[in-house]
């Protein structure tokens, strides 16, 4: 619809044909003039980088002297993907394999509700067999060990952040906006302090939070102690610190959230309120039966938002805690930055970089979905 | 608007009470979230020695202001917030302008292969940045041109997100008025530039204000491209004086650099908060 409006042709010319074509001609110069040194900066710094991390990520790379590549063929991705001894379980994260398989009951509601076509859900179905019941069932068998066991720790730091946090975050950012989804004056004071953190940067939210957190000097220890407590050493314990980074950045960003939701609250019909109102439905029962349906778009949206965002973590943690305490909360972004930057080994950071890329598209390519659905 | 506060009778006054005690309920937790922030201004106001004995206070202990005159009279804090500052203006001022160039392009003038660059452009909205520092790096590594302003500015003026806004924006201005700077002989730079642009202020004042801030707290490109002390932006700066917490006798200035660095950006939200929050919404496709 909104493709249409903007590709519109207007004014039909009078017609001679040798004054259409100096016309067209002319419309052509203006528009690529237009949008010329966009385009360029767009070419050179966005598009040709993506084509080129796909090239490079055969090579290796020296840190110290780029300009001399070898070509490795795909020894980057048999270094990050493979080990040795490697064996195929059934039993291999089974858990995590089973919830992957779980994950085929809402595609295939989307085919039968033909939100998704036929072949995007044979599509997504393909897939997830084949990552979750095929490719997780591999692993170090006994005496092996992976190639580079820390690519998949801080993966696995990534997924358990991005699970975390994305439940957490946007369930917060749901609970502020229908707190704050009422008129006045008061509400708005209330609005500007719960977005207030989001424009702050991320080393400012690190001073804040590590000095928080510290179990001497901050103000959750003191509360610990004041409500006799231990304080606890939040950033150094290797099953809290993540929790910690959770909230820090739950703290930091839910604002952007609650923005989100309190425009989709306003799309909603009030009259349906009104309705549910004389019916003498319950709070609860409002909820589900107007609020919770009504918001479906714009939960997918920030889901997929938060999703998003919550895969390229790193500033909060290489600041707060450099990866640990014991790569406890070591990350994809820190590994690629120290694999470059610390090992000097730019092509295998190439390789890595294609493919959080690729994980990540899936997403983007969702996200592109939902926002640009007009129902 | 809310007809319980006319409506005299006891019945009806209880969902008032209720609406009351919520409120309060709601602001003690927002309290309990503002504190953090409170609590970094209180510690960059209070002088280092009353520090080493207590940092849990919420006013300034022994008031004073001598961490914030020290960070901004010495050391590289003010170069930062210069470099901060000179890069992140220019990368708005660019942004808009050729956003707003590119969008009226797009949205008005029927020139053959946009319908081919559109989705091209639109493409790039599904790109994670983040996931490709490297091949950026080493683009400038080869060129030779880290450690500048440009390399800083560059990858952040490529965001497509912008060409997005404004071409949905451009396309919403009745065409009536573009018409009728047309007919008068006005060329299409100057109907451009003096009637699309002022008519799209709203859409620019969204979009300026979201790329400062984004521009502002870029973390992970400064890092890796300014790496001498001189080309740190305040953000990347802030990050480098961190990491030693335990020997925290600086504190009291540590937290005023605090401040100072994100004293910019929280007058400009209180200023233009409600252009930010148009921003996002626009800016993620909620609307």
């Amino acid at each position: 619809m909104s493709q249409k409006t903007i590709f519109s042709e207007r004014r039909p010319e009078v017609p001679t044909a040798g004054n259409r074509f100096a016309k067209s001609v002319k419309k052509d110069l203006a528009g690529w003039g237009f949008i010329g040194p966009f385009m360029l900066i767009y070419l050179v710094f966005l598009v040709w980088p993506i084509l080129q991390a796909i090239g490079l990520g055969f090579f290796k790379i020296d840190l110290l002297v780029i300009t001399d590549r070898t070509f490795i063929g795909l020894q980057n991705y048999f270094r990050m993907f493979w080990g040795e001894n490697m064996e195929w379980t059934l039993g291999n994260m089974w858990e995590w394999r089973i919830a992957g398989l779980l994950l085929l009951i809402p595609v295939f509601r989307g085919w039968r509700s033909k939100t998704l076509s036929t072949l995007e859900s044979v599509v997504y179905s393909v897939s997830l067999v084949v990552i979750f019941a095929g490719v997780m069932g591999l692993a170090p068998g006994e005496g092996g060990r992976w190639n580079d066991s820390l690519f998949w720790l801080s993966f696995g730091n990534t997924v358990l952040f991005v699970l975390l946090s994305t439940p957490v975050i946007v369930g917060m950012g749901l609970l502020l906006a229908m707190a704050l989804n009422r008129p006045g004056r008061w509400t708005g004071v209330l609005r500007t302090v719960f977005f207030a953190p989001y424009v702050l940067s991320v080393s400012v939210l690190t001073l804040i939070w590590a000095f928080l957190l510290n179990p001497q000097l901050g103000l959750i220890g003191t509360f610990l102690e004041f409500i006799g407590l231990e304080p606890i050493s939040f950033l150094t314990s290797p099953t809290l610190a993540m929790p910690a980074i959770v909230i820090a950045t739950l703290w930091w960003t839910v604002g952007f959230n609650v923005v989100l939701y309190l425009a989709g609250l306003q799309d909603i019909d009030k009259s349906l309120y009104e309705a549910a109102e004389i019916d003498g439905a319950s709070f609860w029962q409002r909820f589900r039966d107007v609020t919770w349906p009504g918001l479906r778009r714009t939960t997918l949206l920030v889901m997929v938002l938060q999703i998003i965002a919550s895969f390229q973590i790193f500033g909060q943690v290489f600041i707060m805690t450099r990866g640990g305490p014991n790569g406890a909360t070591r990350v994809s972004i820190q590994h690629i930055y120290e694999s470059a930057f610390r090992d000097f080994n730019l092509g295998y950071a190439s390789a890595m970089s294609v493919f959080l890329f690729l994980v990540m598209i899936v997403f983007s390519v969702l996200q592109f979905r939902f926002s640009r659905d007009e129902t | 608007m809310s007809q319980t506060a006319v409506n005299p009778t006891p019945r009806l006054l209880k969902p008032k009470v209720k609406q009351t005690l919520f409120l309060s309920l709601l602001s003690v937790f927002a309290a309990i979230w503002i504190l953090p922030l409170i609590w970094m201004f209180s510690l960059a106001f209070s002088s280092n020695e009353a520090l080493q004995v207590s940092t849990n206070s919420l006013t300034p202990v022994d008031p004073t202001a001598e961490n914030l005159i020290a960070v901004i009279q010495g050391g590289l804090t003010p170069r930062w917030m210069l470099n901060s500052v000179i890069v992140t203006g220019f990368t708005t001022l660019f942004t808009l302008i050729l956003s707003a160039m590119a969008g009226y392009a797009f949205a008005r003038i029927p020139f053959r292969g946009k319908k081919i660059v559109y989705p091209l452009v639109l493409a790039g909205l599904m790109v994670p940045r983040e996931a490709m520092f490297i091949p950026l790096f080493l683009m400038f590594a080869e060129a030779d041109y880290h450690n500048t302003y440009e390399a800083l500015m560059l990858p952040r003026i490529a965001a497509p997100l912008g060409v997005f806004i404004m071409t949905q924006f451009m396309a919403a201005i009745p065409m009536e008025i573009e018409e009728a700077s047309r007919v008068d002989g006005a060329s299409r730079w100057r109907t451009f530039w003096s009637v699309m642009m002022p008519m799209s202020v709203p859409a620019m004042t969204a979009l300026g204000i979201f790329t400062y801030i984004l521009t502002w707290n870029d973390f992970l490109w400064p890092l890796v491209s300014a790496t001498q002390r001189e080309m740190f932006t305040i953000t990347t700066g802030l990050a480098s004086l961190q990491g030693n917490f335990a020997q925290a006798t600086e504190l009291g200035s540590l937290m005023a650099r605090g401040v100072v660095a994100s004293l910019p950006l929280l007058i400009l939200f209180f200023i233009f908060q409600k252009q930010l929050v148009r921003g996002i919404s626009i800016g993620s496709g909620g609307k």
